[in-house]
């Protein structure tokens, strides 16, 4: 096996029984709490051997070491989630906790019985609510906790979901009980999170551990995700469909996962606006027109999806997609309106309801929950208040991992106790009372050595043609204190994986999709309009940094030099014209323009505004980036963002830009390299040039006029990066003619105007044929005359008046790719005055 | 009481639209107390799709697509009416309000006008404490619900100053109440937040008026222009009653009922999508017309 080599590089692991004490030697579990590792008596509960074994084996300094590699492979793989709450969108690292949850075969075996007989009544109970409303009509199910959820989307009873099923990914929270048993903690079945972190955590922890990963035969993921992903493109009957996932943006606090899944499960990443319903299904703006798809995996919640029926202030959705969906147009994983059986109030009653709709009663428990709406057990619980958590009845509109809202009666004082009490006596029906819950503990590596922590385990369950397959593993949320209430990512908890272990040898899988089992996917250049639109101004704005940047290099190169005074105003002029420079620079050193245009944010044109400019367009199309692409722009906003020194500070201001000028490199020939999505590439490449041949244009008006001070054409060659290009065609010092004929018209110089223009026509014409009949396409023309002119034109011919032409045919080329492939409208809705 | 109902509504907007999608919630349609003997929409420009259907309450809908470039839609409504003239009731004989709102939390029925759709916070009516203490008062212990929804009724004109322009459609309950100011809409849902915060069950109407008032009566105030009204759910017995805060009256023939939901988002004569810039102003103008 080709792997055989790769694999002898890790020394092997002996398992070390002196190892292993060492570990848990200061190991004890939390009282009153039972712990994943450790029984009650200190031993090391078997299963957790072989792992800590190896474990220990390692030392201490080599566990730090390894644990540090697998944050670093995480952290170069662009892994982060995003704090919901900040404005800024800042992104925290990924919070991997690096001992893994270990799982005995046995006891997997219960769970998945237990979520598969779940995901079953879940099923059936929505199938009912959205259909004949027996169970509400038996008595078995109060109308008020099905009218009463905000998940119930009133305009889709009675619609049978397309493709035949409400549940087709769904996750469930489970803790385990200071009694050993494992319990239901909460349902997910709108859109579950954190799948594409879990297969994120498996491939950082096997790769810091290869040597105990492999020993320590663990179940793979792999094979779950390949029934999952044939199970969606199977829901996409048509050949010329796309199977899509539907995200509510960049500003989502887990986009990172969005775009993750899309890419590892083959789906194209959309947002609503990339949509539109038409009478006879749902297509995808794309530059290639329309196109139909008929499945969308969604990360949006229900509320958000169509505009014209369910919120209307959303900007998320897609006007008409209920229309779709009564029309069976479109298969939505989990359907709209799943949300429901998310709710507290819900797991009052599916106990009772097991036996009625499955005939069996429930293998795994859920945590044993009262809903508050009926008058005989509103006054049961309040008698028991003190032993109690209250909760809200209903699901909050987010993905909110635990119950957090809960409150201890126990631990109100009078005066919050009289007002819980009088709000339940008004409005039982907003509440349920929960069982309090002590979940149990697993060891995460603090500070050098093991320590317990409280968790809660989420297992993902997918349909798979007529059976439920359970994801062998699963995504841990580790409390940050032993505190074993609330556990959220928001509250800076880490994640853990959680290894399931196998009875006998696993086949050596890698996670990602066999080549034999990846469909074969027609559109692989499918870009939606909006990628498109913001990859034309990521190189936009990309090209407008690196020429600001160039400028101001040019001041600081001639700082020293008295005699260079006349060409930094002119330079100065410019910046101020881009207002990259504050109008009031002029009677300022030239280092205070250059620190200026490097790092004041309130001006549009300086190098903040820029590259934030550009980092705000390639994250929205994140999926479309290399890491290491996304990190070049990443790194380029840290970096001009980070305090400069004060002062004038020549060298560095001068390192400043070259560092910046060397990213802006390395983001070039990464989107050369590495960008597979060729129409996407040439949109981005498409921005680039138009640009830089405008700015050349603006360059050579400013330094190669005849009144030009003494050294701008030598400004002119190293703005346009032409010198070496100069010297090899004239030994002799920048003359007007050659110059110009260089920057503007030499169609091998790779800087020249006509260059650019000659690389714009070949991309035009790579793009989707928007004219059948084989006519060049408006940009095209505009592109053909403007290079046609130059080719015909004399360097002497050159004036103000042909440069700032052909400068208005750019801008022109610009509107017309916008207009052709671009999505250049915004949506509103209309508001309403008064009525009456 | 039969009606010839004329509204016509024009979105205009300050620059072209391109395309637009939009719901019309514009038909009335029979219902209880009502019915509806003939109803058309008039839509311009034409839409190039165009669909009817009803929502979850019975409402009708209207879907209709525009992709011509546009600066204003013109929907015209043209309909004939008649509305009942409602049973006369006897307040105090009605049930105590707690039976009616353990009654409504505990019910079995799921269906359209069911209480239990009517409970709960929705879009724009939260359950602002302030509110429901205000009502609450109307609700001493054992006191039968249409009594003490009639003096509700009565303080609410009082204690709230009616004033067109006062508030926007998207006014919360809570806005409105605090600044004790605004208009039909407001008053419907400051009153639907305060029941539904003692756990009784209110219901949001939208519709027309009489436009000229009986010589004997006093001319109410909307009319001219659509109106909002309340409906309370009085136990199993009396169902769904009228009750109008805005005039402090309860609903008569005078009313005429174009659409029924959980608050004014339900019923929204017109939501939609645009692909355009610029602000746009909406303009309605409605004459409810006795004929017989």
């Amino acid at each position: 096996m080709a792997t055989d080599a790769n694999i002898q590089v890790e020394p092997r692991v002996e398992p070390s029984d002196a190892g292993l004490k060492a570990l848990v030697s200061g190991y004890r579990p939390l009282p009153g709490v039972f712990d994943e590792m450790m029984d009650a008596d200190g031993r090391v509960r078997a299963h957790w051997q072989p792992f800590l074994a190896m474990l220990g084996a390692l030392g201490s300094d080599e566990i730090n070491r390894r644990f540090a590699a697998a944050d670093r492979y995480l952290r170069d793989s662009g892994v982060f989630y995003r704090v919901y709450e900040d404005a800024a969108g800042i992104e925290r690292p990924w919070p991997l906790s690096h001992v893994p949850l270990i799982i005995d075969p046995g006891e997997w075996r219960q769970l998945v019985a237990g979520l598969t007989q779940r995901a079953q009544l879940l099923e059936a109970v929505l199938a009912d609510c959205y259909g004949p409303a027996t169970l509400t009509r038996e008595g078995r199910l109060p109308a008020a906790v099905i009218a009463g959820n905000p998940e119930f989307l009133r305009p889709l009873v009675d619609v049978a979901p397309p493709g035949g099923a409400h549940l087709r990914f769904y996750a469930v929270d489970v803790g385990r009980g200071a009694d050993g048993r494992w319990w239901v903690l909460g349902d997910r079945t709108q859109a579950p999170s954190g799948a594409g972190y879990a297969i994120e955590n498996r491939l950082a922890l096997s790769r810091a551990i290869p040597d105990i990963y492999r020993t320590t035969q663990v179940e793979r993921v792999a094979a779950f995700f390949q029934a999952l992903q044939a199970e969606i493109f199977a829901l996409n009957h048509r050949d010329d469909a796309r199977a899509c996932l539907l995200t509510p943006g960049p500003l989502n606090e887990t986009y990172f996962e969005h775009a993750y899944l899309a890419r590892y499960l083959g789906l194209l990443l959309v947002e609503g606006e990339d949509l539109s319903v038409e009478d006879d299904g749902v297509f995808i703006r794309t530059v290639s027109g329309l196109r139909r798809t008929e499945v969308l995996l969604r990360r949006i919640d229900a509320d958000f999806a169509d505009p014209l029926e369910l919120n209307a202030a959303s900007r998320l959705g897609v006007p008409g997609l209920l229309q779709a969906v009564r029309d069976g147009k479109i298969t939505i994983i989990n359907s709209l309106g799943a949300g429901l059986v998310e709710a507290r109030a819900m797991l009052a009653f599916l106990p009772a309801l097991a036996p009625v709709v499955l005939g069996a009663e429930l293998k795994m428990p859920n945590v044993a929950t009262w809903w508050l709406g009926s008058a005989a057990t509103r006054e049961q619980m309040l008698g028991r208040f003190d032993t109690m958590v209250i909760a809200p009845a209903f699901t909050e509109q987010f993905d909110d991992p635990h119950p957090r809202s809960g409150i201890l009666g126990a631990k109100l004082d009078t005066a919050q106790r009289k007002t819980l009490v009088q709000s339940i006596r008004d409005r039982g029906i907003d509440y349920v009372a929960q069982e309090a819950v002590t979940l149990s503990s697993m060891p995460v590596w603090r500070d050098g050595r093991l320590q317990p922590r409280p968790f809660t385990l989420r297992l993902y369950i997918a349909k798979t043609g007529d059976r439920w397959r359970v994801m062998p593993g699963g995504f841990v949320r580790i409390a940050d204190t032993i505190d074993a209430r609330a556990v959220s990512l928001q509250q800076g908890a880490a994640t853990a994986d959680a290894w399931v272990l196998a009875r006998g040898p696993v086949p050596e899988t890698t996670l990602l999709p066999t080549a034999e089992a990846m469909p074969v996917q027609r559109a692989s250049g499918l870009l939606p309009s909006r990628a498109a639109d913001n990859l034309f101004w990521v190189g936009r704005y990309v090209e407008r940094a690196e020429a600001t940047l160039r400028l101001i290099r040019a001041i600081v190169n001639r700082v020293a030099d008295s005699a260079a005074a006349p060409v930094i105003a002119r330079i100065t002029s410019l910046l101020v014209a881009w207002n990259a420079a504050p109008s009031d620079t002029f009677q300022a050193p030239a280092t205070f323009t250059a620190r200026a245009v490097l790092t004041r944010a309130d001006l549009d044109g300086a190098l903040p505004r820029l590259c934030a400019a550009a980092r705000s367009a390639a994250s929205v199309i994140r999926d479309r980036f290399s890491p290491d692409a996304w990190r070049a722009i990443s790194d380029l906003v840290d970096m001009i963002s980070s305090p400069l020194p004060p002062g004038p500070a020549e060298s560095a201001i001068a390192e400043r830009v070259e560092a910046a000028l060397r990213i802006i490199a390395s983001f070039s020939g990464l989107a050369q390299e590495n960008m597979t999505q060729l129409a996407g590439w040439r949109f981005l490449e498409l921005g680039r040039r138009i640009e830089r041949a405008v700015l050349t244009c603006r360059l050579t008006r400013c330094f190669a006029e005849p009144g030009a001070p003494e050294g701008s054409l030598d400004l002119l060659l190293e703005l346009a990066d032409s010198q070496i290009s100069y010297r090899q065609r004239y030994v002799m010092i920048a003359a007007l003619k050659p110059v110009i004929d260089l920057v503007m018209l030499d169609p091998n110089n790779p800087r020249s105007v006509e260059f650019q223009l000659e690389r714009i026509e070949t991309h035009l014409g790579a793009l989707p044929k928007q004219n059948p009949e084989g006519r060049l396409s408006p940009a095209q023309q505009i592109a053909a005359s403007a290079a046609t002119l130059l080719r015909t034109t004399n360097a002497d011919e050159v004036d103000d008046k042909l440069i700032i032409d052909i400068e208005n045919a750019l801008m022109k080329l610009s509107d017309a790719v916008s207009a052709a492939f671009l999505t250049n409208n915004k949506r509103t809705e209309p508001t309403w005055e008064a009525l009456a | 009481m039969i009606y010839d109902v004329r509204q016509t509504t024009v979105c205009s907007y300050a620059t072209p639209v391109s395309h637009a999608h939009h719901v019309l919630r514009l038909t009335p349609v029979s219902r209880d107390g009502e019915r509806v003997q003939v109803a058309a929409l008039q839509i311009i420009p034409e839409p190039v799709q165009r669909r009817e259907g009803e929502d979850f309450f019975g409402n009708r809908l209207t879907w209709i697509e525009i992709e011509e470039p546009h600066s204003e839609v013109t929907v015209k409504l043209s309909a004939r009416v008649a509305v009942d003239t409602p049973d006369e009731l006897a307040p105090l004989s009605t049930p105590p309000w707690e039976q009616v709102r353990d009654e409504a939390s505990s019910i079995s029925d799921i269906g359209p006008l069911s209480p239990a759709h009517f409970l709960f916070p929705s879009r724009i009516v939260s359950l602002d404490p302030a509110i429901r203490d205000y009502i609450r008062e109307s609700f001493p212990p054992g006191r039968p619900i249409l009594d003490a929804a009639l003096e509700v009724i009565t303080r609410i004109k009082t204690d709230l100053v009616y004033e067109i322009g006062s508030t926007t459609p998207t006014t919360t309950p809570k806005m409105c109440f605090a600044q004790r100011r605004g208009v039909c809409q407001d008053f419907a849902h400051v009153m639907i937040s305060g029941l539904r915060g003692i756990g009784l069950p209110g219901a949001y109407v939208s519709g027309y008026l009489r436009t000229v008032s009986l010589t004997d009566q006093p001319r109410l105030q909307g009319a001219d222009a659509m109106h909002a009204w309340v409906m309370l759910w009085c136990g199993a017995k009396l169902g769904w009653i009228g009750l109008d805060p805005t005039n402090a009256v309860l609903a008569s023939d005078a009313h005429v009922m174009l659409a029924f939901g959980r608050d004014y988002t339900d019923v929204a004569p017109m939501d939609g999508v645009i692909l355009g810039s610029g602000g746009q102003r909406i303009a309605v103008s409605v004459n409810v017309i006795p004929v017989g």
